[in-house]
């Protein structure tokens, strides 16, 4: 039956739709060219046999021969599609002048793939896919099957490294235009990757939150539901004037600001956590109350002389001189004491890891590390630029328009799948299991990353493929604030109605968002415990 | 030792899940909750390891509050089992197994001893199902590995919240049986939470009898029986309690020594002169070794030339029970036959004694004859 539809659409399109179109210029409308019309040659007829044949070999009995006639008969159509009409295209090429109205403006002529080539490539790819259908349904292995689809798409590539299909005008302005798309394409690949991982951070946290707190529950859910509900060409421009604003502000001056109110946060937290612990369960509410008045005063404070005398004279009392070395000694004390906690708990995480479960660190490790060597790089090079006190925020790429707006966009954009995703996850667990490990002695973090995190891994991931894909159609719009990507090819053929701008930018989008969800589903079934994962 | 003292439950809106509980667990013993659902067992259960925190009162393990430690500390030293099992699943069952110990930072090579050891102990192959996952084991297999994991690092104290709760009856009483001869080799103290009468009767050393958070009776499985305090606990424990006393007594214990027997070549007087001494309609022939052979009856005797051709024959099993039977299999084999008196036989078929009906009401009326007849159980 499947077959029946490839064969149907293939037939049809090279029946009755344009294989090409003809341009004399690259303005000017062109002239269609059917694949009937295209003069005599017996090798078009080849198309029209192999678009009919699949009608035919649907009925074919024998099932493991119906799926290999099928799979060969798919991807040739796919190749000669593409093949065929370009040899067509050459020739019409050369005698171009002759076939437009005399007086019309011939400059690079060129050759539009149309119509008919795309309902060749879905007929085909149909008919491949019921062979394939037949090929599993007879028990041909895997591997066998995945080489057989993957058979016309390895010819297609190679004829477009050999330069066979270089006569479409999409070729033409790949060829003049590749390294423009190249640094596109990676720029592409970097805002959804970074968006996608601060949006893991941020998703997570809120994920956990509303899984935890049913009172927060409903209204985060509805307001990661709202975010993605707001045109993306509206967030863009919601976020143009504060980030033009941070982006004037002195690096140096809000980095001082930043550091000391999480030192002090931290600071807080752990000196409140390590005094809650220690307290027998009775006089523990009035000791939180009392730690709390303490903690909280001094920074009261700090904020109201802040608002009073403006943040910077406070810090500046703060960072006096004659401070420092109270300063320098808290300091230190507390940077040693975070080192020997988080090694300690590494040591003890690392021999309580099952052995084959330890390389799975290895790419965080990885990726930690190129992250590194990527800041070290770019702070290297902005520091050979200008003095460090002279760079504001937009030295790093904070401004109204740019890539900061886009990534901040995009990330909130991929919040709803993964809030929702992990926050499904979590409610999902048999709270059995959970209660279990309670009862056994886990702490709440250790309970979390051993039990809740693994058993939610993989709709948490799905979650993630879901928002990456979703990531690499709306990064397209982030051209228009200038942040660059493949929208910008996108955005100029929309302006200059040409299609082969557009589909310059297209393709390489939907090849990442097909690349990415591949390379994500493969590590969600790396790092699934096999007791957990879907058989 | 766990002991509850005075404690209270109360919730915010006001209700008392547990209402003054007073209660000792002592050391080496299982102590069985029970009660009607809602009644607070399984509350008092997890206020020991502080899944749930004590409004008023305290508990006190080994002689220490045990909100002296953290709930974390605490709870790594106090085996922990549920129903629902509650592997979990992301982990292999030797990783199961290990969880409390890993917690606790013990060294691989002990932890991998440690694990092999319980997982045979509860009868499962560590080398065949070690490394499986628990949903590729069965229901019963995986509460095994449930009762496994809470021995993890062999806690003086377990908890255990109906832990045979998940399984088909024939499977739960293989579960009890081989947990009981765990126990006998581990002597824990034990916490045990059922709502199911039998279990309470069969695994308990003493029964905490609990409505509405309140203890109703406390008592070892036999008194509780012979003994309910008030109508709740006499309805509780069911109309068919004395029945269920007779499970708790052992033959050996209740058994007659002189039952109407005759050697097989005996002759018709000698047989008709036991039957007059014993005033019994029926009389049980053994061989000159004393191996129960058969039985012969009044009337057969009267009819027949020789005591062999009166008798019955039939295989022992058949008619007779081992002394290591309880007096409820005893009544049973009573009520299938004509016999007055259940036939004892000891492990090489020789007659030792008998059980009869009257022996069995005489025991079930006495209170607590069976206070220390707990090794005799199967």
């Amino acid at each position: 039956m499947i077959a029946l539809l490839g064969g149907c659409i293939a037939s049809f399109g090279f029946f009755f739709l344009p294989v090409i179109e003809l341009k004399p210029n690259r303005l000017a409308s062109g002239l269609p060219v059917t694949l009937l019309e295209i003069p005599g040659d017996w090798r078009y007829l080849l198309l029209f046999l192999l678009a009919l044949s699949p009608l035919l070999l649907a009925f074919l009995g024998v099932r493991n021969r119906r799926g290999w006639a099928l799979v060969a008969v798919g991807n040739l159509l796919a190749l000669l599609s593409l093949y065929l009409p370009a040899l067509a295209g050459g020739v019409y090429l050369q005698g171009a002048e002759a076939l437009f109205e005399a007086g019309t403006r011939i400059s690079n002529p060129r050759i539009l793939t149309s119509a008919a080539i795309a309902t060749g490539l879905a007929g085909g790819y149909i008919t491949l896919f019921a062979g394939l259908l037949d090929l599993e349904a007879s028990g041909v292995s895997r591997w066998a099957r995945g080489l057989a689809g993957a058979a016309g798409a390895l010819l297609i590539a190679l004829l477009l490294a050999g330069g066979a299909l270089d006569v479409y005008s999409i070729m033409v302005e790949y060829h003049a235009r590749g390294e423009a798309l190249a640094l596109r394409f990676l720029e592409h690949i970097v805002f959804v990757l970074v968006a996608l991982a601060a949006g893991l951070i941020v998703g997570i946290a809120l994920g956990l939150w509303a899984s935890r707190d049913a009172k927060a529950e409903d209204a985060i859910l509805y307001a990661v539901g709202i975010i993605q509900t707001i045109p993306s060409l509206a967030l863009f421009g919601i976020l143009l004037a504060p980030l033009a604003r941070l982006g004037d502000a002195n690096f140096l001056t809000l980095a001082r600001e930043w550091l000391l109110l999480a030192a002090l946060a931290i600071a807080a937290a752990l000196i409140l956590r390590r005094l809650y612990a220690r307290l027998p369960a009775r006089p523990r509410q009035f000791a939180m109350l009392a730690v709390f008045i303490l903690a909280l005063l001094p920074l009261a404070l700090a904020a109201v002389l802040s608002i009073a005398f403006g943040f910077e004279v406070v810090l500046t009392v703060l960072t006096l001189p004659q401070l420092a070395a109270l300063r320098e000694a808290t300091g230190l004390a507390l940077v040693l004491f975070l080192l020997l906690m988080a090694a300690g708990e590494r040591l003890r995480l690392e021999r309580r890891l099952p052995r084959y479960r330890q390389w799975r660190f290895l790419p965080l490790l990885l990726a930690a590390l190129g992250a590194l060597i990527l800041l070290a790089q770019a702070a290297g090079a902005l520091l050979r630029q200008r003095e460090l006190a002279e760079l504001t925020m937009r030295d790093f790429g904070v401004s109204g328009i740019g890539t900061a707006p886009a990534i901040i966009a995009l990330t909130l954009y991929s919040l709803l799948p993964l809030v929702r995703n992990t926050y499904a996850g979590l409610k999902n667990i048999d709270p059995a299991i959970i209660d279990s490990g309670r009862g056994m002695g886990f702490t709440a973090a250790q309970s979390f990353f051993r039990i809740e995190l693994p058993l939610a891994f993989p709709v948490i991931m799905a979650g993630v493929r879901n928002a990456a894909i979703s990531l690499v159609g709306i990064a397209a719009v982030a051209s228009i604030i200038g942040a660059g990507a493949l929208g910008d090819f996108i955005l100029l053929g929309v302006n200059s109605t040409s299609i082969d701008q557009i589909l310059l930018g297209a393709i390489p989008a939907v090849l990442l968002a097909v690349i990415l969800d591949a390379a994500l589903k493969l590590l969600e079934s790396l790092m699934t415990s096999p007791g957990i994962r879907q058989a | 030792m766990i002991e509850f003292k005075e404690v209270i439950k109360e919730y915010p809106n006001g209700f008392r899940a547990v209402d003054g509980l007073t209660l000792t667990a002592r050391h080496g013993e299982i102590c069985v909750l029970i009660g009607p659902s809602g009644c607070g067992k399984t509350t008092a259960l997890r206020m020991v390891n502080r899944l749930i925190d004590v409004t008023r009162g305290e508990i006190l393990i080994d002689g220490q509050p045990n909100d002296e430690f953290e709930p974390e500390v605490l709870r790594r030293q106090i085996g922990y089992a549920i129903q629902q099992i509650g592997l979990l699943p992301h982990m292999t069952i030797r990783d199961n197994v290990a969880i409390v110990p890993r917690l606790l930072d013990w060294d691989e090579s002990r932890i991998r001893q440690r694990v092999d050891l319980l997982l045979d102990m509860v009868g499962i192959d560590p080398s065949i199902h070690g490394d499986k996952y628990p949903r590729q084991l069965s229901g019963g297999q995986q509460q095994r590995v449930g009762v496994a994991r809470a021995l993890g690092a062999d806690p003086p104290i377990m908890l255990m919240d109906e832990p045979f709760g998940a399984v088909d009856p024939i499977t739960r009483a293989i579960l009890q049986e081989e947990f009981l001869q765990i126990q006998q080799e581990v002597g824990k103290t034990i916490l045990f939470v059922t709502h199911d009468i039998d279990e309470a009767i069969y695994m308990g050393d003493r029964i905490a009898l609990l409505r509405a958070g309140r203890l109703v009776q406390y008592d070892s499985p036999d008194d509780l029986l012979a003994m309910p305090r008030d109508d709740f606990a006499r309805e509780f424990v069911g109309a068919d309690r004395s029945l269920k006393r007779l499970h708790l007594i052992s033959v050996k214990d209740s058994m007659m020594q002189s039952v109407p027997c005759c050697e097989h070549d005996a002759t018709l007087e000698e047989a008709r002169a036991c039957l007059e001494r014993h005033h019994s309609e029926s009389a049980f022939v053994v061989d000159a070794d004393g191996i129960l052979l058969g039985w012969v009856e009044k009337a057969a005797l009267e009819a027949s030339q020789s005591l062999s051709a009166a008798m019955q024959r039939a295989p022992a099993a058949s008619i007779a029970v081992p002394e290591d039977a309880t007096a409820r299999e005893a009544l049973s084999v009573l009520l299938s036959h004509s016999f007055d008196v259940t036939p004892v036989i000891d492990a090489d078929g020789v007659l030792t004694g008998g059980v009869s009906i009257q022996r069995l009401q005489d025991l079930v009326e006495v209170p607590g004859i069976h206070a220390a007849g707990r090794d005799g159980r199967p």
